[in-house]
């Protein structure tokens, strides 16, 4: 993890570690599969829908649409499975094993150094998500300062996470019904089949609503936000986003004298010249 | 100039034998208008209102007849009661009449009339086992209500076959059979009625125009529109993207071996739906072979119907609810976001 310096300077314009070149890489798999996977999947979902024969027919129709969609699936279950090795892997060597090798691991420290991960749901998202909607409703001017990953984020990998096991697994089965079959009766197809189509059409949504209004549309990024390209942060939205991590990675790195004010209206906002882009 | 004199000249030279050719091609077609019938219902324009005020075609595409399984037949050989030209509006064909040919095995005079035995002893009967007619008998379906015009079309696909006539399989007929309008007649007597002429969707479409009306289904008490509800198994989807090797209702409906005609209702213990029967159904060499009979339990007619599949029902509903529960708070966010951002530094609250 030491490759990644923390703060990188680029002409003149700071720009903050988010994520690694294995992350960017495992999030454009999900990302293009999941695409293929939607666009051979909802034709069959709306079949009766007049845009569906054509959208069927880019991806080979019947023929072959499903075959497209299988292929993606079992690319997207790999990557799922190579995730969670992943995960595994990255908790022992950089946060278990450091206790170890203090003496520091005690017999709750493995449960509770995985339960305060970085990507963990905890007190301060629903406190978070509580001075937002204060925020959103005008009952306040301040935003709520976001530490290294926000409530959206953990959303938006949670909800795929679940998505995929839900959707995954059903699928798997779904594709191999003769085998499993032999050991529980065919109605369980039923409703793997609901699940299967039904939790796509969730996930489908959530993705091009949510995380996309969030990546894509949002007037602080629009037309995109690059750092699932870069795996870096720019300082404005570092500033708008993560505002708590911010100030403790400028701290850490010695640039106490060059911290941005906080997004919103803050009452020296007017001679700092503003944070927001 | 030279290049376009001698295109003239093969233009001039080739298109009498092209029409020749042509000419040749479709006077070698099987008319069997003995009776002049083509005379008038050649027209396409051809019709009139009748006393229950629809509007009647009575054009009949000749091209298209004369490659249909009654190209053979005379046109007087099922409109039995036309006996002289102009006539008078003509009785519904009757199919179960001694007709047209000597059927050259027995040299009796060929019948559908078995046909009506097998109708008789289905689900589709009108009269019950001890030959008392059932309640709503004019609900179930004659002849014509599944054999209709479409059926009269060239010889077509069959799943996983090669549409049209085989050459191939021709070579064989024509080492004895030389007399070519014998092979043709035969050979495409006996393939139309070996390939099916209708794709899944088609056939499907044809069941659907009973089972699929709420006021029959409701009236015979039958648990499930059949093919608004195979419409949402994959099969059903296959069939609406046309493909045409998936199982439409006649190849679950009818035992291997029977004919259409002797479809059964899933209660009788003969039936090819019966709760023993069902198993056998999927693991047929051609659909899923290594299924096993627990396989055949899936609910093929399912609806999302509280009533008729309540499990179901809920489970659907929770994902509804789940998707809306989701979706519609995040909405919600990102409109009051987008609208924040007209104003970031209004608050009717204290400033901080």
């Amino acid at each position: 993890m030491e490759k990644y310096p923390m703060i990188k300077i680029k002409d003149g314009k700071k720009y903050f570690y988010r994520f690694s070149l294995n992350q960017r890489i495992q999030h454009i798999i999900l990302a293009v599969t999941v695409v293929l996977l939607v666009l051979t999947g909802m034709p069959l979902k709306f079949h009766d829908a007049s845009w569906a024969p054509y959208l069927y027919a880019l991806f080979g129709g019947i023929k072959y649409a499903p075959v497209v969609h299988k292929v993606n699936g079992a690319i997207l279950m790999l990557l799922f499975f190579y995730h969670i090795f992943y995960l595994i892997y990255v908790i022992r060597k950089y946060h278990i094993e450091p206790l170890k090798k203090k003496g520091e691991l005690g017999k709750w420290d493995a449960v509770k150094t995985v339960l305060t991960q970085k990507m963990v749901p905890n007190l301060k998202d629903a406190l978070d998500i509580r001075d937002l909607m204060k925020y959103l409703f005008f009952l306040t001017n301040k935003r709520p300062d976001g530490d290294e990953m926000t409530w959206k984020e953990k959303f938006d990998y949670w909800a795929p996470f679940w998505g995929m096991v839900i959707i995954g697994f059903s699928g798997l089965i779904l594709w191999n019904k003769e085998l499993f079959t032999h050991i529980v009766p065919g109605g369980v197809l039923n409703f793997l089949i609901i699940a299967h189509s039904d939790e796509a059409l969730l996930a489908g949504l959530f993705l091009f609503i949510w995380h996309w209004y969030n990546v894509h549309f949002s007037i602080s990024v629009f037309p995109m936000g690059t750092v699932f390209l870069t795996g870096y942060l720019s300082e404005e939205l570092m500033v708008e986003e993560h505002y708590q991590y911010y100030v403790k990675i400028m701290k850490k790195a010695g640039l106490e004298h060059e911290i941005l004010p906080p997004h919103g209206a803050h009452e020296h906002e007017a001679h700092e010249g503003g944070a927001s882009s | 100039m030279i290049k376009t004199r001698i295109q003239k000249s093969c233009f001039i030279i080739f298109l009498p034998l092209f029409l020749t050719i042509t000419f040749a091609l479709l006077s070698s077609s099987y008319a069997a208008d003995i009776g002049n019938c083509l005379l008038c219902h050649k027209y396409p324009g051809i019709s009139r209102v009748d006393e229950e005020g629809r509007m009647r075609l009575f054009y009949v595409n000749e091209p298209i007849y004369n490659n249909s399984v009654h190209a053979k037949v005379k046109c007087e050989g099922c409109h039995t009661d036309i006996k002289e030209i102009p006539h008078k509006p003509a009785k519904k064909v009757d199919c179960l009449v001694e007709c047209h040919i000597v059927e050259p095995s027995t040299e009796k005079k060929f019948s559908h009339k078995d046909v009506e035995g097998f109708i008789q002893s289905s689900v589709h009967g009108k009269v019950d086992k001890d030959g008392n007619e059932k309640k709503y008998a004019e609900d179930y379906p004659g002849c014509k209500d599944c054999h209709d015009n479409p059926l009269f079309r060239p010889l077509s696909f069959f799943k996983r076959v090669r549409p049209g006539i085989s050459e191939q399989s021709l070579s064989r007929c024509k080492v004895c059979h030389k007399k070519e309008e014998f092979v043709y007649q035969f050979y495409n007597h006996v393939t139309t009625r070996l390939h099916k002429s209708r794709n899944p969707l088609n056939i499907a479409e044809m069941c659907g125009r009973c089972h699929d009306d709420p006021a029959l289904v409701a009236r015979h008490e039958l648990s499930t529109k059949a093919v608004i509800s195979y419409g949402e198994t994959f099969h059903g989807k296959a069939a609406s993207f046309l493909d045409e090797r998936i199982p439409d209702c006649l190849d679950c409906h009818v035992n291997k071996g029977d004919s259409v005609h002797q479809m059964l209702g899933h209660k009788d213990p003969a039936s090819s739906i019966h709760k023993d029967n069902k198993g056998k159904i999927c693991a047929t060499i051609d659909c899923h072979p290594s299924a096993s009979p627990k396989f055949a339990t899936y609910g093929v007619h399912a609806e999302f119907n509280l009533t008729q599949s309540p499990a179901q029902y809920f489970f659907t509903f929770f994902f509804i609810v789940l998707t809306g529960g989701t979706l519609l708070p995040l909405m919600g966010v990102i409109f009051l976001d987008l609208l924040r951002r007209f104003f970031p530094h209004a608050t009717i609250g204290r400033r901080k």
